[in-house]
């Protein structure tokens, strides 16, 4: 992010379009404009005043009384401040003027005397200046009495928030900026003076730098500047840093901001007389070594980092942040002024490490300009002189390791075109990269070479300047075609249409679906009920995670689901159908040496009624038989055929009221009402069914094609049965009895009834089936069905039941 | 003659109207009308006539026929009608009762729109491909031209597992693993939907959501098709008369990249709070396929091209539903999946 302040801007390029028409050309151009605003809200009835004479105030001997010249007739103000003086230009908020920190200004009469307005501070103007700006705030001796001091300040001016992009580190400096804003207008860049006048005493005599790491600090020069001041930087000057959202501190800590807004590098000053006679050492940290840098904390050292030394030890975090020791501070009267480059991963790391991304960081990270190196160390070292009163050595050290040397580029323009799909001239193509400021050399045959300037390390590829041509050429005059080629074959797996069936089926079953995160509490599994040794207890825990609600993957959709059967409760939504399809995550060994297994898993959870209570249909529990029903119509839609529910003892449910669920003989999950004591953990005021399967047992099993029989060319024959038995006898068994006994001539077996109550044995319960007689060749004769009935009573009084009749 | 056959159309006309049920009408029909009725026998009598009157006397007995048909007819409708409006007025249902109560879900609307995405890159020939949402490093990150220490890194701040694993923070390495797995086939054409993971959580963030990604690689794949199939596809799920904008922009696996727009879905393009009045909304993000992603996945960039976009869900959700807050999308509240 950098703010770019547009009249600032204008000092090095002149755009010629308005400030929302520049950010439009650069948002197109690829450099993202936040926002476009003014720097301020303009001050109406804020003026420049001249202050004309200063009085006593008779009875006070905090105030002052001053005759100020608002570029009208004089008025009288009661004033506070002691910084001021005659002859000086200060704001004056007139009577009926609004301050951002005050409220209105009113005339006001202090002890029978009229103050027609106030004379206002930074602060009161809204302006953070720096800690030395106390008092009135003191404006250009040239300014015009009645001016509006908003406009004297620039609060007119507009700041455009640029969101760069990592790859766009040139334009974390005004001057790259400029470059590139010359090259979507077809301006020119205009640079800031930077020779600094010279004294005659050598820098070699005052400084030494060693670089003991130079493929980490691949460049290092020093200046030292004599004889500074140390008080606020100009007016101006803390404006701007304002305005790039940096704060002023004192003038030589200001001047290497500034500067580094500038050119995009950043530059630090040591107070020369806290290093030990200018000894520079640019190596790594020792481990033991420790320094306390400028924002008071202490850092311990190792060999990750880089720092700068001095004799005695560390004096600053390469790139990142300078150290207390050598802080520039009121009685600092030399200094020693570093402008390098630095190996951006080791910054990163070091910034990372100590969570300091910090304004240099953050532009050594991404790379900075190896020729604005002394350029930069130049012009701070100049500001030095001009505002900071101080006496430059001549000569710089520069520890060059390896000189930067601008890349080489070998470019096809046919190549451009078959990438983006148009047909640019080569002139043009030409033309676009010669606004970018590169070189461009026809080569042999149909080649272009192409020099980058060093500011563009970005570009290293023939598709980096593809895109160069593309963004300035314009995305949008790019034609809309279609891709051409072969046909693919483009079937969705089976996992994919089981899923989509799953999503179907159960929609229409009557159940929402539910999409949780993928990360839960660890303590719901507890919660849930699951013994310590139970595998989905091993879930892989974020090494990061954002809270301890979302610390580890889930190994079941169970939690997940049940919080949303939780917070439905809490909106007084007691009937709830809910689903889920979703992954699972299960580690073979913790921790990772391998991706984990993922699964697909599908859950449900039911609770309350369904349908809800109405006039038509009875409403029922949604309970087991409401999910059962929901898999069972789900394994229909899936052809599976081989499907048995078997009664389980499970940790998580009721012990009477789960069972396994085996689909074509293997174990796809279960099915059941959720424990009494954990739907109690869970604060449950009903009771909750829940099931959870294995999707890719499901899918391996699944025969989405169905084959259809030939239709019967002979009636079928009903008969009904009841029996009385115990409850422990398995329905199901009962259904497979009368298969079995029926002969082949049973076609199908309904259970129609089931009774339990008065007119029955306690512990027992009557079941009613209607049996579907039926034979593929022929006609069904009376003695055949009855005979078939008779073998089915008998087998079923073999297993223990009374037959019923009625 | 003609006297007698006024007496018997007022006789008949009264016993008609007088007839209370169906047997009445019946009799009434043979009595007037039957052959030995009493018409007929009144007709038998016209021989003795003078012939000048017998046309007039034989008009008048047909219209009388004819009239007392339809009276007889009417009368039994009538008759009829009455009969059976009592039990009519038994069986009457109340037809503004709600009907029979029929269980149906509903999808989450996240699910909606990637089956929505899914069916427009179906039609154009994109097969689905899926990766695992818990990724190693160098599918993430360094087959996708971000090694370490790259500051591309920081614009996704990642769930780490172990030091060299991560939930994926894009559906990106999807596009690394299918060209892997098919390289050096020609050509590629998938979309990967999924869900993906970064440490961000506020109103227009959650550390969870859903991407689709889209990978084209063939010979002569350009900038322009990229264009034409974002444009198709914010034409297909937003309306026909979508625009799309393009702006470049970048991410470390295209080159060149940009950040996809669409007009704005609120007021088409004129300016409205929904889209800052700037009147288009950031949808996408896309671009060519960086010549090191097709190396490391086994393509060489000099013989072929791609284009690659990744799109959010939740976003194309929002605007497509209304949704202001992320996190509604995420609360699995019976009230809000209702709506959909």
């Amino acid at each position: 992010m950098l703010l770019v302040s547009y009249n600032w801007l204008k000092e090095y390029v002149d755009p010629g379009i308005s400030p929302r028409e520049l950010a439009d050309r650069l948002a197109l151009a690829g450099i993202e404009v936040e926002s476009v605003e003014p720097f301020r809200p303009d001050l109406p009835g804020v003026v420049v005043g001249s202050i004309t004479a200063i009085e006593p105030f008779p009875g006070s001997e905090k105030l002052l009384l001053a005759r100020v010249n608002p570029g009208g007739p004089e008025v009288s103000i009661v004033c506070g401040a002691r910084n001021i003086a005659v002859g000086q230009k200060v704001p004056l908020a007139l009577p009926g003027s609004e301050l951002p920190g005050r409220g209105r200004i009113t005339q006001a009469t202090i002890q029978g005397v009229v103050s027609s307005g106030m004379l206002c501070s930074a602060e009161e103007l809204g302006l953070a200046l720096g800690p030395a700006e106390a008092g009135i705030l003191i404006l250009d001796p040239y300014a015009v009495p009645g001016t509006p001091a908003g406009r004297l300040l620039g609060f007119d001016d507009y700041i455009l928030a640029l969101a760069l992009t990592p790859n766009r580190a040139d334009c974390l400096g005004m001057l790259g900026v400029a470059y590139e804003v010359a090259a979507l207008t077809g301006s020119r860049v205009k640079l800031p003076p930077a020779q600094p006048p010279e004294s005659e005493k050598e820098i070699n005599e005052a400084a030494r730098v060693t670089v003991l790491d130079p493929d980490l600090c691949p460049r290092y020069t020093a200046r030292v500047i004599n004889g500074v001041k140390t008080g606020a930087a100009p007016l101006w000057m803390q404006l701007r840093l304002i305005k790039a959202g940096i704060r002023p501190i004192n003038v030589i800590v200001d001047i290497t901001n500034y500067v580094m807004l500038e050119y995009g590098q950043p530059l630090h000053a040591f107070d020369y007389d806290l290093l030990r006679n200018g000894e520079i050492i640019v190596r790594r940290g020792r481990p033991g070594e420790t320094l306390i840098t400028l924002d008071g904390l202490e850092r311990s050292l190792d060999s990750d980092v880089l720092v700068i030394a001095g004799k005695a030890g560390p004096v600053g975090l390469a790139g990142v942040m300078g150290g207390e020791n050598t802080e520039i501070g009121p009685a600092t009267r030399r200094v020693l002024l570093e402008a390098a480059r630095f190996n951006p991963a080791v910054i990163r790391r070091t910034a990372r490490r100590f969570n300091l991304p910090s304004e240099a960081s953050q532009r050594f990270e991404r790379g900075v300009n190896p020729e604005w190196v002394p350029a930069a160390q130049n012009r701070a070292a100049r500001l030095m002189a001009e505002l900071g009163g101080g006496e430059v050595l001549r000569g710089m050290i520069d520890a060059d390791a390896s000189p930067a040397r601008p890349r080489l580029i070998s470019v096809r323009p046919h190549r451009i075109n078959e990438i983006l799909g148009v047909k640019i001239p080569v002139e043009e193509v030409v033309s676009i990269l010669e606004r970018l400021d590169f070189t461009v050399e026809r080569g042999s045959g149909r080649t272009l070479a192409i020099t980058v300037p060093l500011r563009r390390g970005d570009i290293f590829l023939e598709e980096d300047v593809v895109e160069e041509v593309a963004r300035l050429y314009g995305y949008e005059k790019i034609p809309v075609t279609l891709p051409r080629g072969e046909l693919v074959e483009n079937f969705a797996a089976p996992d994919q249409r089981v899923e989509a069936l799953a999503r179907q089926t159960l929609t229409a079953s009557g159940f929402f679906e539910a999409i949780t995160y993928a990360f839960i509490n660890p303590a719901q599994l507890e919660k849930l009920g699951l013994p310590p040794g139970d595998p989905r207890r091993a879930a892989i825990p974020l090494q990061n995670p954002l809270s301890e609600e979302q610390s580890v993957m889930r190994t079941t959709l169970l939690p997940g689901l049940l919080k949303v059967i939780q917070h439905n409760f809490n909106f007084r939504e007691m009937n709830q159908l809910f689903y889920e399809i979703g992954t699972v995550y299960f580690s073979r060994r913790l921790p990772l040496d391998e991706l984990p297994a993922e699964k697909t898993s599908l859950a449900l959870a039911a609770t309350g009624f369904a349908p809800e209570a109405n006039w038509y249909t009875p409403s029922r529990p949604a309970g087991f038989f409401t999910v059962k029903g929901a898999l069972e119509a789900l394994f229909r839609r899936l052809g599976l055929h081989r499907v048995d529910f078997v009664p389980a003892k499970l940790p998580l449910t009721h012990p009477t009221r789960a069972a396994r669920v085996f689909v074509g003989g293997e174990e796809a999950g279960f099915l059941g009402e959720l424990h009494p004591e954990t739907a109690g953990k869970w604060d449950f005021p009903q009771a909750v069914t829940v099931a959870e399967l294995d999707l890719s047992v499901l899918t391996a099993a699944a025969d989405l094609v169905p084959r259809v029989a030939p239709l019967p060319r002979y009636p079928a024959a009903r008969r009904d049965i009841a029996v009385v038995s115990s409850g422990e006898i398995p329905a199901q068994r009962f259904e497979q009895a009368i298969f079995e006994a029926g002969g082949g001539l049973v076609d199908r077996v309904a259970l129609f009834d089931l009774y339990e109550g008065e007119q029955i044995p306690a512990g027992k319960r009557s079941l009613a089936f209607t049996i579907t007689y039926r034979r593929a060749e022929g006609t069904l004769t009376e003695q055949e069905i009855n005979a078939a009935q008779e073998r089915i009573e008998q087998a079923l009084s073999g297993m223990g039941a009374a037959l019923r009749r009625r | 003659m003609l006297d007698r056959l006024d007496q018997l159309e007022r006789e008949a006309e009264e016993a008609i109207t007088a007839a209370s049920d169906i047997e009445e009408l019946r009799a009434l029909r043979v009595r007037f009308l039957g052959k030995k009725g009493a018409l007929t026998a009144l007709l038998r009598g016209m021989s003795q006539l003078p012939p000048g009157q017998r046309p007039a006397v034989g008009r008048k007995a047909n219209d009388l026929r004819d009239r007392l048909e339809e009276l007889l007819r009417q009368k039994e409708a009538a008759v009829r009608e009455a009969a059976s409006g009592a039990r009519w007025e038994k069986e009457r249902i109340d037809v503004t009762l709600p009907g029979s109560p029929v269980l149906l879900g509903r999808k989450h609307p996240l699910t909606l729109i990637l089956d929505e995405i899914k069916g427009i890159f179906t039609g154009l020939g994109f097969q689905t491909a899926r990766g695992p949402e818990i990724e190693s490093e160098y599918y993430n990150f360094e087959a996708l031209n971000m090694p370490s220490d790259h500051p591309a890194r920081d614009m996704q701040d990642s769930f780490y597992v172990s030091p060299q694993f991560l939930l994926r923070t894009h559906t990106s390495p999807v596009q690394v693993r299918t060209m892997e797995l098919q390289a050096p086939r020609l050509p590629v054409r998938i979309i990967a939907p999924g869900k993906v993971f970064r440490r961000d959580d506020d109103a227009t963030h959650s550390p969870m959501f859903h991407q689709v990604e889209g990978l084209a690689v063939d010979r002569g794949v350009t900038f322009a098709d990229l264009k034409g199939t974002l444009l198709l596809f914010a034409r297909a799920m937003f309306g026909e008369r979508q625009q799309i904008r393009l702006r470049p922009s970048f991410f470390p696996f295209t080159e060149p990249s940009a950040e996809v727009d669409i007009s704005c879905i609120m007021c088409g393009g004129s300016g409205c709070r929904v889209c800052s009045h700037g009147g288009w909304l950031e949808i996408l993000g896309a671009g060519m396929v960086h010549p090191r992603v097709l190396e490391i996945s086994g393509y060489d960039p000099q013989a072929v091209t791609g284009f690659a976009f990744g799109m959010g869900v939740e976003r194309i959700a929002m605007l497509k539903y209304g949704i202001d807050d992320m996190r509604l999308l995420f609360s699995n509240d019976l009230r809000f999946l209702r709506q959909f």
